[in-house]
């Protein structure tokens, strides 16, 4: 179970750049009598935020709280100025969020339906949309990408053709759910030199901590809570420290109770 | 997955699940042969009674489950008035609500297991023309489990699409969904196959 | 042997999740459920025995007494209810909607399927559900008949959804479409 940690540091030393901003103030998730996130509070504007933690610890569910898919059970939210929750159409604006199952996210047939779909979404017909969606793959070097089948895509492809989805909606802050969970070292590469590209704020969450070079916060969760908030130098040997020890314990028996 | 069976503790759930099958085909079966009205107002109120005994979480939990007639009850009631034959309507209405209530009992003071069994036990005669025995009980464990697996992708869809746009998913997500059942199944029958398949030393 | 036990039992609980899934409704404002949609995709993907089996196995299910009905209904009182006809029309629904499929061969599968799912999902499981209907509400056939017309239109649009859509999986999942698939394992 939950080990008492250090004291958690929730206060940045040094704002690098100006980014999205995101204000958490005690918010607690209650799922079928489970506490998943208990009075979680935490102040950030970042450009690139990095989310660690074990499997478990409430970074997906995080995840779906700043994008406003789920609402909390009580406490307050409010991403690059808005409800995302509350205000649906200024988050479809704002925050994008790529999921960590490419299979759980490709909706359309093809890469060009699948891409222009969040555009008709946003308002704009078919032919724009048709046209802008073009226009992303072009940025990506994919036109030839236009009519492929989305289940004839290999992995890789597939969070590639989620990504450019999510980043055609032109969103200020994009939500990454452990988006290369799974690929294999050079896919990881190549879809981190795209993501790379991508000039508003990123959130992205994992539980590898190599996903997160160069990133200039951490934010370390634990059990529904924050156990660190600082700078990556900070945080991180602080958390292989801790995953180390974890590892040489035993609580994967311990059942949920 | 929780089945419908009350966790309120009636004397009927230790009741052979065979017997209390049989009884209630053959109640049903006279209830529709019957036409009187006071036998079905009588007959309906000795269930209410029935689900009262156990206590109120059950009579709760009972009244759920029949709170869905409503709208057929209000047909026949509607209709009967207008045709100015409120006794035929009457009977109509008891007769539909006993029946439901009667075998929803059934239902909740029978333990899955003992569903099984009898759905094994009534199977017997189709083993022998053909029928696999191990087949049936691995399909109905299939389904126990894979249904919740599919529900939480469906609803990561959902999510897929929401974050997306603001309208309602509708039909086109069951594309995605289809696809995803599919792959699931041949996932299940390559680890089927992967365990010994459907050999049946047993029978 | 285990495909076919794997492919009825995941379509079963794929009818049950289409039922199950709060958001999965083809609301054009009233929120009509996807699962008879499911029961004429089991017909057009499965074909008709694989297909009439996994709505089979779903009905057991249901009366076994799991909450697999859309909005977590079940039990057997469902089964002696004014709608308990189509309920047990259902497995026929799905196993005649997998003959056209798959004895028709020469058209468009959107064509065959939507049309395949109008005769089986609407004409035959209509006939099933009116019938149960009239018995338990002692209604004529054709008063029977006039209290469930309303529910047509909206149905025939869900066979035509159902056409597109298994056109869209023989795109994506060619071999999974048992129903056009040679005689399989």
């Amino acid at each position: 179970m939950n080990k008492p940690l250090e004291k958690p540091i929730t206060q940045v030393t040094k704002p690098i750049t100006q980014g999205c901003s995101i204000h958490l103030d005690e918010v607690c998730l209650e799922i079928e009598g489970k506490q998943v996130v208990n009075k979680l509070s935490l102040s950030t504007t970042i450009k690139r935020l990095g989310v660690i933690g074990r499997n478990g610890s409430g970074k997906s569910t995080l995840s779906r709280l700043l994008s406003g898919l789920i609402e909390t059970s009580s406490g307050h939210i409010e991403v690059a100025g808005i409800n995302p929750f509350k205000d649906r159409k200024g988050a479809l604006r704002e925050i994008g969020l790529l999921f960590q199952n490419p299979e759980h996210q490709i909706i359309f047939p093809t890469v060009i339906e699948e891409i222009a779909f969040g555009l008709r979404q946003q308002g704009q017909n078919k032919k724009t949309a048709e046209q802008n969606a073009l226009q992303v793959l072009a940025s990506f070097g994919k036109e030839h990408w236009q009519n492929v089948h989305t289940s004839a895509l290999s992995q890789g492809q597939k969070h590639l053709v989620c990504l450019m989805a999510v980043m055609a909606m032109k969103p200020n802050l994009i939500i990454l759910d452990e988006p290369f969970a799974g690929l294999d070292i050079p896919t990881k590469k190549q879809l981190r030199r795209y993501l790379d590209k991508f000039s508003g704020s990123l959130i992205h969450i994992s539980h590898d901590p190599e996903d997160l070079n160069g990133y200039e916060q951490l934010l370390w969760l634990e059990g529904g809570e924050v156990a660190a908030l600082g700078r990556y130098e900070e945080v991180l040997p602080r958390y292989l420290n801790e995953m180390d020890t974890l590892g040489d314990s035993d609580d994967i028996s311990d059942l949920a109770s | 997955m929780i089945s419908l069976t009350s966790p309120v503790e009636t004397r009927a759930h230790q009741w052979p699940a065979g017997l209390k099958l049989g009884l209630l085909c053959f109640v049903t079966g006279l209830l529709f042969i019957t036409d009187h009205l006071i036998f079905h107002s009588v007959f309906l109120l000795a269930i209410v009674v029935l689900y009262a005994l156990p206590g109120r979480a059950f009579f709760k939990s009972g009244w759920q489950h029949l709170k869905i007639l409503w709208p057929f009850v209000l047909i026949v009631v509607l209709w009967h008035l207008w045709t100015d034959e409120l006794q035929r309507g009457s009977i109509i209405a008891f007769r539909m609500m006993s029946t439901v209530a009667l075998a929803n009992l059934v239902t909740m003071t029978t333990r899955l297991s003992d569903m099984i069994d009898v759905v094994h036990f009534l199977a017997k005669p189709l083993y022998r023309s053909g029928l696999n025995g191990r087949a049936l009980e691995l399909a109905i464990a299939l389904v126990i489990r894979m249904t919740p697996v599919l529900v939480s992708k469906g609803q990561n869809l959902t999510w897929a699409w929401r974050a997306r746009s603001t309208r309602h998913s509708g039909w086109r997500i069951i594309l995605p969904f289809t696809v995803l059942a599919l792959d699931d199944a041949d996932h299940v029958a390559e680890a089927l196959r992967a365990r010994g398949g459907l050999i049946n030393p047993e029978k | 042997m285990e495909k076919n036990i794997a492919y009825t039992a995941l379509f079963a609980a794929l009818i049950a999740a289409l039922g199950l899934v709060p958001q999965i409704t083809l609301a054009f404002g009233v929120p009509i459920t996807a699962q008879s949609l499911g029961i004429m995709l089991c017909g057009t993907i499965l074909g008709s025995k694989r297909g009439g089996l996994a709505v089979l196995l779903f009905l057991l299910l249901i009366a076994m007494g799991l909450p697999l009905l859309s909005g977590g209904r079940g039990g057997l009182g469902l089964f002696v209810s004014a709608t308990s006809g189509f309920l047990i029309g259902w497995p026929v629904a799905a196993f005649v909607t997998g003959l056209i499929v798959e004895k028709w061969r020469s058209a468009s599968i959107t064509l065959v399927a939507s049309i395949a799912s109008i005769i089986g999902g609407i004409i035959v499981l209509y006939a099933f559900g009116i019938v149960g209907m009239s018995i338990v509400l002692d209604k004529t056939l054709p008063e029977a008949t006039a209290l469930m017309l309303v529910f047509i239109p909206g149905d025939i649009i869900k066979a035509v959804i159902a056409g597109f859509l298994t056109a869209a999986i023989a795109k994506a999942r060619p071999a999974s479409l048992l129903s056009r698939s040679a005689k399989a394992a």
